[in-house]
Order: C-alpha cells, then sequence, then structure tokens
C-alpha cells in the first residue's frame, strides 16, 4: 500500500488539473485584495490581511473549490484511462482495492492541500492590509467582516484555520463522488461532470421540506458553523465519503478492463 | 514438468449485451510453449488476452493461470508478464528507466541490476534516460517487453507484441520470447503477423468471431516431409510404427511423415528400401499458415453464414 500511496501522491503534481487549478487559488486572492470597486459593490473596506481569505472562501465554496476538487478527484483515475496505464497496473499483483484506495486517499487529501495554498495565497495577497490586531472579523467568526471588537493576530489566524480546514473537510466527500463517477464511467470528463450536475441538482432539493439538513451541499457551509453544530455536520460528511468510497470500490472491483 | 497448464482456458465465454465475443472457448498452453491466438480484427484475441489476465470477468466458463484463477488470487500475477496495450502503455512523463522501476517497486523483490539487465536486453540502455512520451511506437513495445519480462515470470501474455516493429525489433523481441520459452516459460501472445507465428510459435489457434475454429501443431507442421515413393500402400505400412516416425499418412501418390527428428531422415529412406520401395522424391513439406488460415475462415463463415465470402477470401500476396 505504501508504493501505491507514493506513485498516487508523485502523480497529483503531474496532474493538469492541479497545477491549474492550484494557480487559479494563488491568483483569485488577489482579485479580492486589488478589487477597486469593492466599497462601491460590497459596501466595506477591507481592513486586515485576516479578511481576504475569508472573502476567498465565501466566494468559491459553493462552485469553484467543488469544481476543482471534482477535475482533480476525477482526473485522478481518468489520467490512467487514458495513457491506458490503468491494465498496466493492474496486471501486477496488486488488488483493485488496494490500488483505487490509493486513489481515493490521494483524493481525499487533495482539497486540504488546496485550501493551504488557497490560504497562503489569500495571506500574502492581503499582506498590504498588515497581520496586526484589527477592529472587525475574519468574516468566518462571529459577527462576520464587522466582528465584535478588537481581534488578535492570533485569534484570527486560528479561525481562518479552522474555517479552511473544515471547507477542506466538506470537499472531502465531492472528491469521492467524482472518483466514483470516473469509476461508473471510466472518463474523467464524464465523471467530472456528473459530479457537479449531482450537486447542483442536490442544491434544488433545498425546495423539499425537512431535505435541507441532509444534503451534501448543505455541509458545505461547514466552514462557518457554530462549534456546536458541527457534530452533525461532520457525521454526514464522514456517511456520504464512506458511501461513495464504498460504491466506488465495489464498482472497480466488477469493471471489465 | 508440472502437469497443471500454466494457461488454461475451460469454456471461455464472454458475451457484452447479447453480443458474444468470445465462444466456449478452450484451451491449454504448457510450460515451455509458444501458443498464438491469430484471427480477423473482431474475432475476440484481445478479448480473450484480459480475459486470461484477469482484466475482464468471463460471462461463463474459467481461466486459470499456474493452476490460479487470476481473479480470486491476484498475487499469481507475480509469476506473471503481461502486454496487454499495444502500444504497450506507461507514464509518458517519466523516463524508460523509471517506468520500469515503478513496476519493479509494483512487483516486488526486482533489483535494480535486473532494471538495466532488461533494457541491455531490449536495447534500449541508451535511451533509458529519455521520457517514455518521446518514444518511438518500435520503442514503447520494446520497453512493454522489458517490463514484461522484468520478474522472470512463468508466464508471459502479450498482446500484438509486433505491432508498430521494424524488422530488426522484431526479431529481437522473437530471441527474447523464443529463449523465455526454451528456459520453461509459457508464452500466450495475439498477433496478426502469420510469418511471425511460423517462424517460432508451437501452436497456433485460429479464432472467428470469438470461437476457437482450428489449432494447429506448429511443431509438427514445421518437421514435415513429403516424399513420392514407387508405392503408396507399401511405403505407409513400412513405416507406420517405427521409432524414427512420429506420423505417416498417404496423400494422393504421395506420403507425409514427420520423422522423430532430422537425423532419421537417411533411417526412412534406408528403410523404405530395404522394403523394395524407391524414393522417387523427397522434400520438406513446407507449411502454408497464411493460405491455411484463409481457407480456414472462409470455411468457418461459410458454415455459419450458409454463403461466406464470394469467390472466398482473397488469397495473399506471395501465398504458396
Amino acid at each position: 500500500m505504501g508504493v501505491l500511496l507514493r506513485m498516487e501522491f508523485a502523480k497529483l503534481w503531474r496532474l493538469s488539473s492541479v497545477r491549474f487549478g492550484l494557480l487559479v487559488l494563488v491568483v483569485f486572492p488577489l482579485l479580492w485584495a486589488y478589487a477597486p470597486g469593492i466599497f462601491d459593490v460590497y459596501g466595506f473596506f477591507i481592513v486586515s490581511a485576516y479578511q481576504v481569505p475569508a472573502l476567498g472562501l465565501l466566494s468559491s465554496m459553493q462552485f469553484l473549490l467543488p469544481l476543482l476538487t471534482a477535475i482533480t478527484a476525477a482526473e485522478l483515475l481518468g489520467v490512467e484511462i487514458t495513457n491506458g496505464t490503468l491494465p498496466t497496473v493492474l496486471l501486477r499483483p496488486v488488488t483493485r482495492p488496494n490500488w483505487l484506495a490509493a486513489k481515493l486517499v490521494a483524493a481525499a487529501v487533495y482539497p486540504f492541500i488546496m485550501l493551504a495554498v488557497f490560504l497562503a495565497a489569500s495571506l500574502v495577497a492581503g499582506a498590504q492590509f498588515g497581520f496586526g490586531q484589527f477592529i472587525g472579523g475574519t468574516g468566518l467568526g462571529d459577527a462576520g467582516l464587522l466582528g465584535t471588537g478588537v481581534l488578535g493576530a492570533g485569534a484570527a489566524l486560528g479561525e481562518l484555520v479552522r474555517g479552511y480546514f473544515l471547507a477542506a473537510v466538506a470537499l472531502v466527500p465531492i472528491a469521492m463522488l467524482a472518483v466514483f463517477l470516473t469509476v461508473a464511467f471510466m472518463n474523467a470528463a464524464g465523471g467530472a461532470l456528473a459530479t457537479l450536475s449531482a450537486l447542483i441538482v442536490m442544491q434544488l432539493f433545498i425546495v423539499f421540506p425537512g431535505l435541507e439538513p441532509f444534503l451534501l451541499t448543505t455541509q458545505l457551509q461547514a466552514y462557518s458553523a457554530p462549534t456546536a453544530d458541527l457534530t452533525w455536520a461532520i457525521a454526514l460528511i464522514a456517511l456520504y465519503s464512506a458511501l461513495f468510497a464504498a460504491a466506488a470500490v465495489v464498482l472497480f472491483e466488477r469493471k471489465d478492463f | 514438468m508440472s502437469s497443471t497448464p500454466a494457461i488454461a482456458s475451460d469454456r471461455l465465454t464472454k458475451a457484452y449485451g447479447k453480443k458474444q465475443v468470445v465462444n466456449d472457448l478452450t484451451f491449454r498452453v504448457n510450460a515451455g510453449e509458444v501458443y498464438a491466438l491469430v484471427g480477423p480484427n473482431g474475432a475476440g484475441k484481445t478479448t480473450v488476452i484480459r480475459l486470461v489476465t484477469g482484466l475482464a470477468f468471463p460471462t461463463s466458463g474459467s481461466v486459470s493461470i499456474l493452476g490460479e484463477d487470476p481473479h480470486k488470487r491476484p498475487a499469481v500475477r507475480r509469476r506473471l508478464g503481461a502486454v496487454v496495450e499495444a502500444p504497450a502503455a506507461f507514464y509518458p512523463y517519466l523516463t524508460g528507466r523509471a517506468n520500469l522501476r515503478l513496476h519493479a517497486a509494483l512487483a516486488g523483490g526486482v533489483k535494480d541490476a535486473r532494471i538495466e539487465e532488461v533494457l541491455a536486453l531490449m536495447e534500449l540502455k541508451h535511451a533509458a534516460d529519455r521520457k517514455v512520451g518521446v518514444y518511438s511506437l518500435g520503442m514503447r513495445q520494446r520497453l512493454g517487453v522489458a517490463a514484461a519480462v522484468l520478474t522472470h515470470p512463468e508466464v508471459l501474455i502479450l498482446d500484438e507484441p509486433a505491432s508498430g516493429m521494424d524488422p530488426l525489433s522484431l526479431h529481437l523481441v522473437h530471441g527474447v520470447l523464443r529463449k523465455a520459452a526454451e528456459e520453461g516459460t509459457a508464452v500466450l501472445l495475439s498477433t496478426h503477423h502469420l510469418d511471425e507465428v511460423v517462424a517460432y510459435c508451437t501452436r497456433v489457434a485460429i479464432l472467428e468471431e470469438g470461437a476457437l475454429i482450428d489449432e494447429v501443431n506448429l511443431y509438427d507442421r514445421r518437421d514435415r516431409y513429403r516424399l513420392r515413393p514407387t508405392s503408396v500402400a507399401d511405403a505407409v505400412r513400412l513405416l507406420e510404427g517405427r521409432p524414427f516416425v512420429r506420423h505417416v499418412s498417404a496423400r494422393g501418390s504421395e506420403i507425409v511423415f514427420i520423422p522423430r527428428a532430422a537425423s532419421d531422415l537417411a533411417e526412412v529412406t534406408r528403410h523404405l528400401g530395404e522394403g523394395g520401395v524407391g524414393v522417387l522424391e523427397m522434400q520438406r513439406d513446407v507449411f502454408d499458415l497464411r493460405g491455411y488460415y484463409r481457407e480456414r475462415v472462409h470455411s468457418e463463415r461459410v458454415r455459419r453464414t450458409g454463403t461466406g465470402t464470394n469467390g472466398g477470401l482473397p488469397r495473399f500476396p506471395g501465398e504458396a
């Protein structure tokens, strides 16, 4: 398993979607940090570097980050199909569940890598506003960007790390879903597209009363949830992740190559 | 030598929906044999290879490698070397050597020295540090064979190993496969190159529409002799059952026989002479696999459809 995991993480850096995705996440915060008309459009000023990451996360969690997660997770398997290397590897004494498990682990870890890069890039982009204490909020704590008074640098950074970590956790089931659908379609584009379609359709399910707390798309907001509400969100995220991963393994076990 | 065949396919059938791609296929490949699957495009050769290697699941029937089901016992793949893609598939962003290292890591227990050995064997040392993405088709095929033989496998399975190869590369690969067979490896390959089959394969299975329509023992065919005696009946009577002849039969005004060894030819003519049968002419019976293949495929189509192709299948250029 160690060899397979090393292989998958080495491959991860070579995926075009990873390189493109990380580049987008490095550039994206600059739009917020240097947006000239931010007050005219949104009615606030950025006063601290610690506010830029929240703006980035708030504006990307509904679509951009799920998109980048789904594409990379799908490409992790899709690139093997394109290169024809899938049978090559499976002809070695490697079991199918082990091989796919290594891919699922890489796909699950990727949102954490992505969010770590995004957070670092956002802080660097906001450096012009300073890293000291400030009056206001990070956008990920109580009272949003307005805050409740003076916020210290440590507390601000703590809020951001917590929010970004929870956002990465919420993206894991999307990565699992993308791997599962790529196994189903045996095509990276098909897998990523089906994942996004499923998320969009799921968002529409909020029209059914009582369904909203159970939706995967609802859990994407976990990063801003109060700690007391996190148990439910984490449990659902874990359940969705386990179900999609198990479905991917079961289906992969039965595929003809 | 073990009595368990290296590769066994029993009533193997594969269907995709209503389309039967492999139909009730039974064959055995023993250690030290080079067994070829030939047949027209769509005959099911690649599917058979994928079923045998465990990449695809049979609809019914069974396959085994060294007595083990490759689906239930993936560990048996430690004893298998295979190339199932044509051209052989590798990570294009890695060098040839790095790709082989990856194979070695997956297989386990392969030393760096062996990687260098197979690179040299397939004449790829000069290109070992180039990315596979810039390899020619033939180089990738050679790297595929290098990866397949990396672990000294007991069973080698290759789909279209000759695809995209120049004559020298082809000769090189033939040599490697022949040597592997001589050392006891069972080799199963699919190919369209009938000359390649005649040159070094032991047996050949002709597939048509997923079914085995004929299995030819090329070992016997290659060593056949035609002899025109003064009396066919007497010649057959004199040679039948003799220790220096494996087979004898009448064919018109000639007899066809297979000597135990090439050195037994003199014994055959001496024995006939002593029995009062003169030898008017004797020559090696060159087996025309291309003509045989064409006839078999044509007659199978006639049998199946009731009509066949108008005037039979066209002859190959240079066909006897």
